[in-house]
């Protein structure tokens, strides 16, 4: 193990560090800590320049609660949940097959195919944008949730597919050889083997995904104008314009879009890093 | 084979009912989507009116009827004898067909159609006819790129944040390496300290411009003890008084975009660290012991013993970090939107900006900004390849 452990050093050295972790963890998330208290004081505090003290008084559910009472809030969560969920599904049960596609078969486009997922994955959104907002414009889909359900799920099933192929490229290969040998269709090995051994990719591709799409801003600025559709994350930025000097608000908005996102990645934390991490590292 | 009566010929023969119904249920689908995609009859028909509240509702119509279309093509193929001789050739294509047509519609195909955007001049509107009323204009888009203040101003904002953004990846290093320790409750240290990941830019944007605000974000607080003093003034209020002003960075055209890569960098330490976590989980005991035999110790085992196993992490979080800093958007959206006075736009921004920003669409112009953001990532995205080859070369 590197660096040394704590363990073995001096019981000098051990409690420095003990103390020094609360410390740097402070610093850390120090701004989103002053985002939090200020996301709990009445308005007043802020105009006579009390804004990291004490609260003169705690606001927490008042605060919260006229967000949601003054402002469409929940509908651009639900809104959100929309656009996630069925983007998850779509994304991941699409790699799913590409992925076996690639891993599995060898056949001479396998690379190819496999190259052009990948850096399509890569590109920058600018380069998209335009040919996908006449697409959508023609499609009469531009401004629904649907319509942009569809382009996440078409674009984030490039990022799947890198995840799955690897994935089920280290699966044993004798396995499916011999179910082959056995007279198995190749639908049958698909779903019966190899999907129940690929469980855990597939929980850490559906966490993932939530998590991008929930943060998506730029494609939901992009595909709807339409407040009826906006996901959170543009709703935020609204909000942030419609309460002008009222931070104690805006900073409330602001965390409630983060919360599911990060009550996410607490509960399937072990899923969610082994996805980050492209699955070039196992850990 | 449970029945020896059947004729070991059969098991490739075409199964006659199973592709007829199939093939019968395809036609329809087909004819029902033609119908559909090319007139608003339908539409007509049950009385709907091409309003908002209709878009879903057809659009809906429409993947049903499409996803029906799959499913009877998928069962005509199986069922065709061809298919049942050839299913090791067959099948990978039948895997790829629904996600690969996908992604060519929705990002390849864009790719190559924005390109040649960027020879037309186009506000992005059709006459009633529905003919596309652009103009074809050669390189005159990329000409006047040339001349334009803001591409450079872009592009130089561009380069800082290449170059700048890289510090995540020794930072997040560094916290990994403070934090790859085992003493009690050090998991809830290591998720707390990647927790700025996880929330949205647009977030971190709207915490950070709060956290920068001169009269009363976080870094004026702090710039206070040092130089201002709260006194009473004549009216009897509490008034802060400075002998030298708190910083808008924000406001300020040297310092936005500083501003801006800072706060970007809080969440992507945060990416770089655990990815170096998860590689200092995998380093081997064994090559660090026997590196603490030969007497090395702290820099010099982290550079020639620690480093080199750590590489597949910091090829990764070179990647993520260079995507990252070139995609830059969301913050620059919501903290400054390419202000004060175009000084900290990037080439996503100003590509938006400039193709669907208020007042008139420039397709085009907004097109060759977007293609000469592709080709740089192209080189990334080429050295990514490359090194992908690679490793699948050695692998097989």
């Amino acid at each position: 193990m590197f660096p040394n452990p704590v363990e073995k050093r001096s019981s000098g050295t051990r409690l420095a560090y003990k103390l020094s972790l609360p410390i740097a963890l402070f610093l850390w998330l120090l701004p989103l800590l002053a985002i939090f208290m200020t996301s709990i004081r009445p308005a007043s505090d802020i105009a006579i320049g009390n804004v990291f003290g004490l609260p003169s008084s705690f606001q927490l559910l008042q605060n919260y609660g006229e967000v949601f009472a003054k402002t469409d809030a929940l509908k651009y969560l639900a809104n959100t949940l929309l656009i996630a969920i069925p983007t998850m599904i779509m994304s991941v049960a699409l790699a799913c097959l590409t992925g076996y596609a690639l891993a599995i078969y060898r056949f001479k486009w396998a690379l190819p195919l496999f190259f052009l997922f990948v850096a399509g994955n890569f590109v920058p959104f600018q380069i998209l944008m335009l040919p996908v907002v006449d697409m959508s414009n023609r499609l009469e889909i531009i401004n629904t949730v649907p319509g942009l359900v569809m382009f996440h799920a078409a674009f984030q099933t490039g990022f799947c597919t890198l995840f799955m192929r690897n994935f089920m490229k280290a699966l044993p290969f004798e396995l499916i050889e011999s179910a082959r040998l056995e007279g198995v269709d190749e639908f049958k090995i698909f779903w019966y083997l190899v999907l129940p051994l690929v469980k855990p990719a597939i929980a850490a591709l559906c966490v993932l995904i939530f998590t991008f799409i929930w943060n998506d801003f730029f494609w939901a600025t992009v595909l709807i104008q339409d407040s009826a559709s906006l996901p959170i994350t543009v709703g935020v930025r609204t909000l942030n314009g419609e309460f002008v000097q009222q931070w104690h608000l805006v900073s409330a908005a602001s965390l409630l879009a983060a919360v599911p996102p990060v009550l996410m990645f607490f509960a399937m934390q072990k899923h969610f890093i082994a996805g980050l991490t492209l699955g070039a590292t196992k850990g | 084979m449970t029945t020896p009566s059947v004729n070991s010929t059969d098991r490739f023969a075409t199964s006659t009912t199973r592709v007829s119904i199939a093939g019968i249920i395809l036609a329809i689908c087909v004819v029902l989507l033609l119908f559909v995609i090319s007139t608003s009859m339908i539409q007509e028909l049950f009385g709907l009116s091409r309003q908002i509240e209709a878009r879903v509702p057809t659009f809906l119509a429409r993947m049903g009827v499409l996803i029906t279309a799959l499913v009877a093509a998928f069962f005509l193929v199986t069922g065709l004898s061809y298919y049942k001789r050839n299913k090791v050739a067959v099948a990978p294509w039948l895997f790829l067909a629904v996600g690969l047509v996908f992604f060519l519609v929705y990002v390849i195909v864009p790719i190559f159609q924005s390109i040649s955007y960027s020879f037309t001049r186009w506000d992005g509107l059709y006459d009633i006819n529905g003919i596309w009323t652009g103009e074809w204009v050669g390189l005159h888009n990329y000409r006047l790129l040339l001349d334009d203040p803001n591409f450079y101003t872009s592009l130089k904002n561009n380069l800082l944040w290449l170059v700048l953004f890289m510090l995540a990846v020794p930072a997040g290093l560094f916290i990994a390496l403070f934090l790859n320790q085992t003493v009690t409750g050090i998991r809830i240290y290591k998720s707390l300290f990647f927790f700025p990941f996880v929330i949205s830019q647009v977030v971190v944007g709207l915490i950070f411009t709060w956290t920068y605000n001169p009269e009363f974000g976080l870094l004026s607080k702090i710039w206070g003890w040092f130089y201002c003093d709260t006194k009473l003034n004549i009216v009897g209020n509490l008034t802060r008084v400075c002998s030298v002003d708190p910083p808008s960075i924000l406001g300020d055209e040297t310092m936005a975009t500083y501003g801006i890569i800072a706060a970007g960098l809080w969440p992507q330490i945060a990416y770089c660290m655990i990815l170096y976590l998860t590689g200092l989980n995998n380093v081997s005991s064994d090559q660090i012991e026997a590196g603490r035999l030969d007497g090395a110790k702290g820099w010099k085992m982290l550079w020639h013993v620690v480093l080199p196993q750590l590489k597949p992490a910091t090829f990764i979080a070179i990647v993520v970090t260079v995507i990252g800093a070139l995609r830059s958007f969301d913050m620059i959206a919501t903290m400054t939107q390419g202000g004060p006075f175009g000084s900290s736009n990037v080439l996503a921004y100003y590509m938006y900006d400039q193709a669907v920003g208020e007042g008139v669409g420039r397709y085009g112009y907004g097109s060759a900004i977007a293609t000469v953001l592709f080709f740089i990532m192209l080189v990334y995205i080429s050295y990514f390849l490359w090194r992908m080859y690679q490793d699948e070369k050695e692998g097989n």
